[in-house]
């Protein structure tokens, strides 16, 4: 049973609770120096993020393009990947969006080559590319 | 005219100002001296063709959405070029901004290229440090100082941060940039924040002797020099995100070259710079459209950036030069395909020289060297065109993606 400390925050960004409890259960993890996991799981067209202390759920966030292999590692990050117990870097994966494949930044695990979008980038900067990549596409 | 700054340490403030005696004639308009009669510069032109500003657009987006219209773009990185064949002046370009970038649609429109209105100069943030900028008849404008001569004072130095910006100089004319743009030309409107070069902007700060001799004796201080300049830039990308929802970032290593550096300099003063600088503007807001640009001679340090650089889904990478040499597109796309799209590049010597097959030839090489890229290419010079360029030369470029400029082989 997790809590909310920002409930407006899913409704704002159309996340159910449902979802948000799934990827908590039984997404891949990340966790930070303050403890804080960060959890993914793709969910039939959208991947879902919930950054959770405790059962205290922080944020959560979603994106639309899939994330898939490892391009490069980069610098260290703050996170650790907790399948692998590695630490996990700042680095490249490739993004798919709309039968297009590019490339985006990323946290990325150099063992299990698993990769996290991060919150400013979910909401911003992949979400702006997204809307593009519609425009675009259109 | 000039654009007096002044630079005040440690807390106090600091401002900008412009003196002329004819400043208010300027601003949005232009006043013609025989007649009194003062025109706002979107009269000055024809309206746009609308079916080519779409079309233009679709061929735009194409490398970036895998959706391939007619052929490959063409971006000559045209800026006062556009104003003297429209009939203005160097200067003009610069002193004008928004007669500049309208110059700038306009001639996009006449040669068929890219139809992204830009317009910049070296030197974005460097007034709100501290330096003087003064405008020049055949020059961008340039810096009279005052540069900081001692190490020490470096110390002293502070970021400019967003509100002083906004009262500052160079926001608020890219601001109003945008604003004409968005009023004029919203067909072509993409608000753009220029890092630039952000070690040749510091370089200006304390003069570029100063900066080369004080990374082999100082290099701390070119550190503290240089994150000073990318905080302001970064600062300066937040502004335009809030303003207009995103920001394109163009930044690139232009002094930071193999002619000054070697390839470890390069990585520590630039590639790793400009990560901070594109890593701190996304958290700001800004992007996603990114474009990186190596102008210079990056014979070997083309190297150091591929795995020091942020890359988002809306990239491109240009190099300029390979020693003396254009940089060739096949080692461009062998080195960056899998993370961008590629600009090559056509000598810009050429552009000036009246033998436009050289150009046709040199842009048919590139192209065939560079079209595969698996994330496109756009056929570019090897750096901002001369603003003599001849046309005809500018044609030679055009036709040679007209009739080379697939991607694959259809």
């Amino acid at each position: 049973m997790v809590s909310y400390e920002n409930k407006a925050i899913l409704e704002e960004r159309g996340i159910k609770e449902s979802d948000v409890e799934e990827v908590i259960a039984s997404g891949t993890k990340i966790k930070n120096g303050a403890s804080d996991v960060l959890s993914k799981k793709r969910i039939g067209d959208v991947t879902y993020y919930a950054m959770a202390n405790g059962d205290v759920v922080k944020t959560a966030y979603s994106h639309k393009m899939s994330v898939g292999a490892v391009v490069n590692v980069q610098s260290d990050s703050d996170w650790v990947c907790l399948k692998c117990n590695e630490a996990a870097k700042e680095g490249t994966a490739d993004v798919e969006y709309m039968g297009v494949s590019r490339s985006g930044p990323a946290i990325v695990c150099p063992k299990c080559g698993d990769a996290w979008v991060e919150e400013y980038l979910a909401t911003k900067t992949v979400a702006v590319a997204e809307g593009l990549f519609e425009a675009k596409r259109a | 005219m000039q654009l007096i700054a002044f630079r005040v340490f440690n807390h106090r403030h600091y401002g900008t100002k412009l003196r002329g005696n004819n400043d208010k004639d300027y601003i949005g308009s232009l006043k013609f001296e025989n007649t009194g009669i003062t025109m706002g510069y979107e009269e000055l032109f024809p309206p746009a063709n609308m079916a080519w500003s779409g079309h233009a657009a679709k061929r735009f987006g194409s490398p970036f959405v895998d959706v391939f219209t007619d052929r490959i773009d063409v971006d000559p990185i045209i800026l006062s070029h556009a104003a003297v064949a429209t009939g203005y002046t160097i200067r003009d370009f610069y002193e004008k901004p928004e007669l500049g970038i309208h110059c700038v649609s306009y001639i996009s429109e006449m040669y068929d290229l890219l139809p992204v209105t830009h317009w910049f100069f070296s030197l974005p943030w460097v007034t709100e440090l501290g330096l003087t900028l003064e405008y020049k008849e055949t020059l961008p404008p340039i810096s009279t100082g005052p540069i900081i001569s001692e190490p020490e004072e470096v110390d002293k130095l502070e970021v400019a941060s967003m509100s002083d910006l906004r009262k500052g100089w160079t926001y608020p004319m890219y601001k109003r940039i945008y604003d004409y743009v968005g009023a004029n030309l919203a067909q072509t409107l993409v608000p753009i924040s220029y890092g630039f070069d952000l070690v040749g902007a510091p370089g200006e700060l304390c003069g570029v002797e100063n900066l080369i001799m004080w990374t082999f004796t100082d290099p701390d201080v070119v550190d503290k020099l240089i994150d000073v300049y990318v905080d302001t830039s970064v600062n300066g990308a937040k502004c335009m995100a809030e303003d207009f929802g995103f920001a394109m970032l163009i930044v690139g290593s232009v002094l930071a070259n193999n002619d000054i550096f070697d390839d470890a300099s390069v990585e520590k003063f630039s590639a790793k710079k400009m990560r901070d600088y594109v890593n701190k503007s996304f958290r700001g807001g800004a992007g996603p459209q990114l474009f990186y640009h190596f102008c210079g001679n990056h014979e070997t340090s083309y190297k150091v950036f591929k795995d020091n650089l942020v890359w988002s889904p809306l990239t491109v990478t240009h190099i300029g030069y390979s020693g003396q040499n254009v940089f060739p597109s096949d080692v461009l796309r062998q080195e960056f395909e899998n993370v961008t799209t590629c600009m090559g590049s056509v000598d810009t010597k050429l552009m000036i020289n009246p033998n436009p097959v050289k150009v046709y030839e040199q842009s048919k090489e590139q192209l065939l060297k560079g079209r595969d890229s698996k994330k496109g290419y756009i056929l570019g010079s090897s750096c901002e065109c001369p603003p003599y360029t001849i046309p005809g030369c500018m044609h030679a470029m055009v036709k040679a993606a007209q009739d080379y400029g697939t991607y694959g082989t259809w």
